[in-house]
């Protein structure tokens, strides 16, 4: 059996099916045959016997209707029904002829032949006497005629009609013999077919039978694991086969799909449970988002307002910048007059310093002078000093003279004054003049110190100069900026009129939003259902390790 | 314009103050006594070293400013070097030195006194001339306990003005002043 359940089911199917046409094509050879024997015996008689039969029964009734023309022409009187009677009898005549024409070119055996040449002779017979009793009615000789057809006609006629009548039960005999032979034959046949029914019978019950254990059992196996499938069992599999044909295809290919359907529930039940918490996040997100849209849609409007307190005050920075524009072009006017004013200052600290070079070596020339007074003064000094000395040197000289020189002591007394008071007046001269060097010294320092700080100065007024000078042209610049604020002031505002209109837009964009929000949280709410009905759809599958 | 006018005051200035002040008690002063002059000493007064010195007029033939003075070898340190005074070759002394007085200080030592008697002529050293002056003669306190040694026998006294007055005579008299030296 282990080669039966090796072939492939179209071998299987061809084995079966091909055997069982086998032996019905036997049963059809044979009915075949039977029936065309049958057919052909059939036909033969039909065409043969029964047409003889019919062919001689519409004889002798053309011979009756022609037999009582005869007779009504002898009894009918007037001459227009005698020739419709004769017209009748005529056309009867010819069918008479035209029917023994048809059994002539019949297939005939022998007895027939001659019954059917003595068949003729009588007619012929019979068509002369008529033909006589025709004219012999014409003639008027009524009885003549009568008595003709009372006598030798009808013997005539009862021939025709015995001999036709043992033509026709001879055929009805032969056909009688042919339908007991084609029933012999017919029951042969039968008992042929029911032989070979019966083998037939035999040999489907064991297909059958093989087929069932090949391929119906596997199949109820696997139906009864599909259904427990289809109750969302999947924990039995069937087991695995060595078979080699489409049913062991079939159970290897059920067993990887019960595999494989295990497997995509285990992780579609994954995704259910990262569907069902990721759609409980999405439903918190949206829940999160559908507030915030809430809260958007409140920011955009204390936008607005903000963008029209905005476009207030881009409005007022637009008169301001048109005034800053107004200052800027009176600063150029202003930086101009300015420069012109450090240009004279320039020339001004020019003089200046010219000025002080002068002051700087009078000062000097000055300090060298008070230098020379100096030295007159030590000269002076040194004179007193002589002076005092003569006049001590006088003072003891007229102390030598005693009495006469005591006038002199006092003149020498009064030298010694002078000399004192000169030596005073140097000391007090020195002291002056030490102040009046120190002050020139100063003032030497004064004017180097004037001098450094007009260069200075001159140095500034230039630096101011060209720091004037800059400021003019960025005056200039900014006047020029100041105009270019001007013209942007005022496409700001424009602009800002443009926003007010866009966050007016954006305002209802955002209340879209926050329906649209309310509608993507219902969907999130519907999305995180799905999840849980996903989940209890998937938590029915019983699932082998899990 | 009532007519009514504030009083001047006279005295305006301190200084002014003190000139009236100052007046005031000369004119308050007794009238000095005449004074014979046989009791009348006659001094030229001199400072040397910060302190003032005296010495008699009569011994003092000038005063000279000392100038291209010329050192000498080989003399003892009191002796400064010789000088020409108009022709007259003289030998300078200089009293600090000779008195064992401590060198004090910076003096100008630009002056000279020529002192001279019979028989002795040279110049002393001396950093400025002050002056003649006339004292009393009882006015010297002649005997100062604290001077002693050489300085001593060359003192006359000292007055109430803490001027130190020198005996020109033992100066000129003294033996060991004079320089007697033969080369062996």
């Amino acid at each position: 059996m282990k080669w039966f359940a090796n072939l492939s089911t179209p071998g299987k199917l061809l084995l079966a099916f091909g055997s069982m046409l086998l032996i019905l094509g036997v049963v059809i050879v044979v009915s075949y045959q039977s029936i065309t024997n049958i057919t052909s015996s059939f036909k033969s008689v039909h065409d043969q016997q029964f047409t003889i039969a019919i062919e001689l029964h519409e004889l002798r009734s053309q011979q009756n209707y022609i037999r009582g023309q005869v007779l009504e022409m002898i009894l009918t009187l007037d001459k227009a029904g005698q020739q419709k009677a004769e017209k009748n009898i005529n056309e009867a005549s010819n069918v008479v002829e035209g029917i023994i024409k048809n059994l002539s070119k019949l297939n005939l055996d022998s007895k027939s032949l001659s019954q059917l040449n003595e068949l003729k002779s009588h007619l012929t017979a019979y068509r002369q006497i008529r033909d006589q009793q025709i004219a012999l009615i014409y003639e008027g000789k009524r009885e003549e005629a009568e008595q003709i057809a009372l006598q030798t006609q009808d013997d005539n006629f009862e021939k025709i009609r015995s001999i036709s009548a043992e033509m026709g039960a001879r055929a009805e005999d032969e056909v009688d013999v042919v339908i007991a032979q084609n029933q012999l034959d017919a029951a042969k046949a039968i008992q042929l077919c029911l032989i070979l029914g019966g083998v037939a019978f035999v040999f489907g019950l064991g297909m059958m039978f093989l087929l069932h254990l090949t391929m119906a059992s596997p199949l109820l196996e696997i139906s009864a694991i599909a259904a427990r499938i289809a109750d969302c069992d999947l924990t039995t599999t069937v087991a695995a086969t060595d078979r080699a044909d489409e049913m062991g295809a079939m159970t290897q290919s059920f067993k990887r799909m019960t595999d494989t359907l295990s497997n995509q529930i285990r992780e579609i039940t994954d995704g259910v449970n990262v569907l069902a918490s990721s759609s409980n996040e999405i439903l918190v997100s949206t829940s999160q988002l559908a507030s915030g849209a809430v809260e958007s849609a409140t920011g955009i409007s204390e936008t607005m307002t903000t963008v029209e307190e905005v476009r207030q005050a881009a409005r007022l920075s637009s008169e301001k910048a048109k005034s800053v524009a107004d200052s800027a072009q009176r600063v150029v006017q202003v930086s101009q007059t300015g420069k012109k004013a450090v240009d004279d200052t320039v020339a001004t600290m020019l003089h200046i310093r010219d000025q002080m070079e002068a002051i700087a070596k009078t000062i000097l020339q000055l300090s060298e002078q008070s230098q020379a007074i100096g030295g007159i003064i030590a000269s002076v000094t040194d004179l007193a000093d002589q002076s005092n000395l003569l006049a001590v040197n006088a003072a003891i000289e007229a102390a030598k003279a005693g009495e006469q020189g005591r006038g002199f002591v006092v003149v020498a007394q009064e030298i010694k004054s002078l000399a004192e008071q000169s030596k005073q007046a140097t000391t007090q001269i020195r002291a002056i003049l030490t102040e009046v060097q120190k002050t020139t010294n100063v003032a030497v320092l004064a004017t180097e110190q004037g001098t450094k700080a007009v260069d200075g100065g001159v140095k500034q007024s230039s630096q101011t100069g060209e720091a004037v000078k800059v400021l003019a042209e960025s005056s200039m610049e900014a006047s020029q900026v100041a105009s270019q604020i001007v013209a942007s002031s005022q496409q700001q505002v424009v602009g800002m009129d443009q926003i007010g209109v866009a966050m007016t837009n954006i305002n209802q964009a955002g209340a879209q939003n926050a329906s649209a929000m309310k509608q993507a949280e219902i969907a999130a709410k519907n999305l995180n259902e799905l999840g849980q009905k996903l989940r209890k759809i998937v938590d029915q599958f019983k699932i082998k390790g899990a | 314009m009532t007519g009514k006018k504030k009083p001047q005051i006279a005295i305006r200035k301190e200084s002014e103050l003190e000139i009236l002040h100052a007046r005031a008690q000369a004119l308050a002063k007794e009238p000095e006594k005449a004074v014979p002059a046989s009791e009348l000493l006659e001094i030229i007064v001199f400072s040397l070293g910060g302190e003032n010195y005296g010495i008699e007029s009569v011994f003092v033939r000038e005063v000279y400013p000392l100038r291209d003075f010329t050192p000498l070898p080989g003399v003892p340190s009191f002796v400064l070097g010789i000088i020409n005074v108009r022709g007259q070759i003289l030998s300078i002394v200089n009293l600090k030195i000779f008195f064992g007085l401590p060198e004090k200080g910076l003096g100008q030592l630009n002056k000279m006194i020529i002192l001279h008697d019979e028989c002795m002529e040279f110049g002393i050293l001396a950093d400025e001339i002050i002056g003649t002056k006339v004292i009393l003669q009882k006015a010297i306190q002649t005997s100062v306990p604290t001077i002693t040694g050489i300085g001593a026998t060359y003192l006359k006294g000292v007055t109430s003005e803490h001027l130190i007055i020198l005996d020109g005579k033992r100066i000129l008299a003294d033996k060991t002043i004079i320089i007697h030296q033969e080369a062996e």
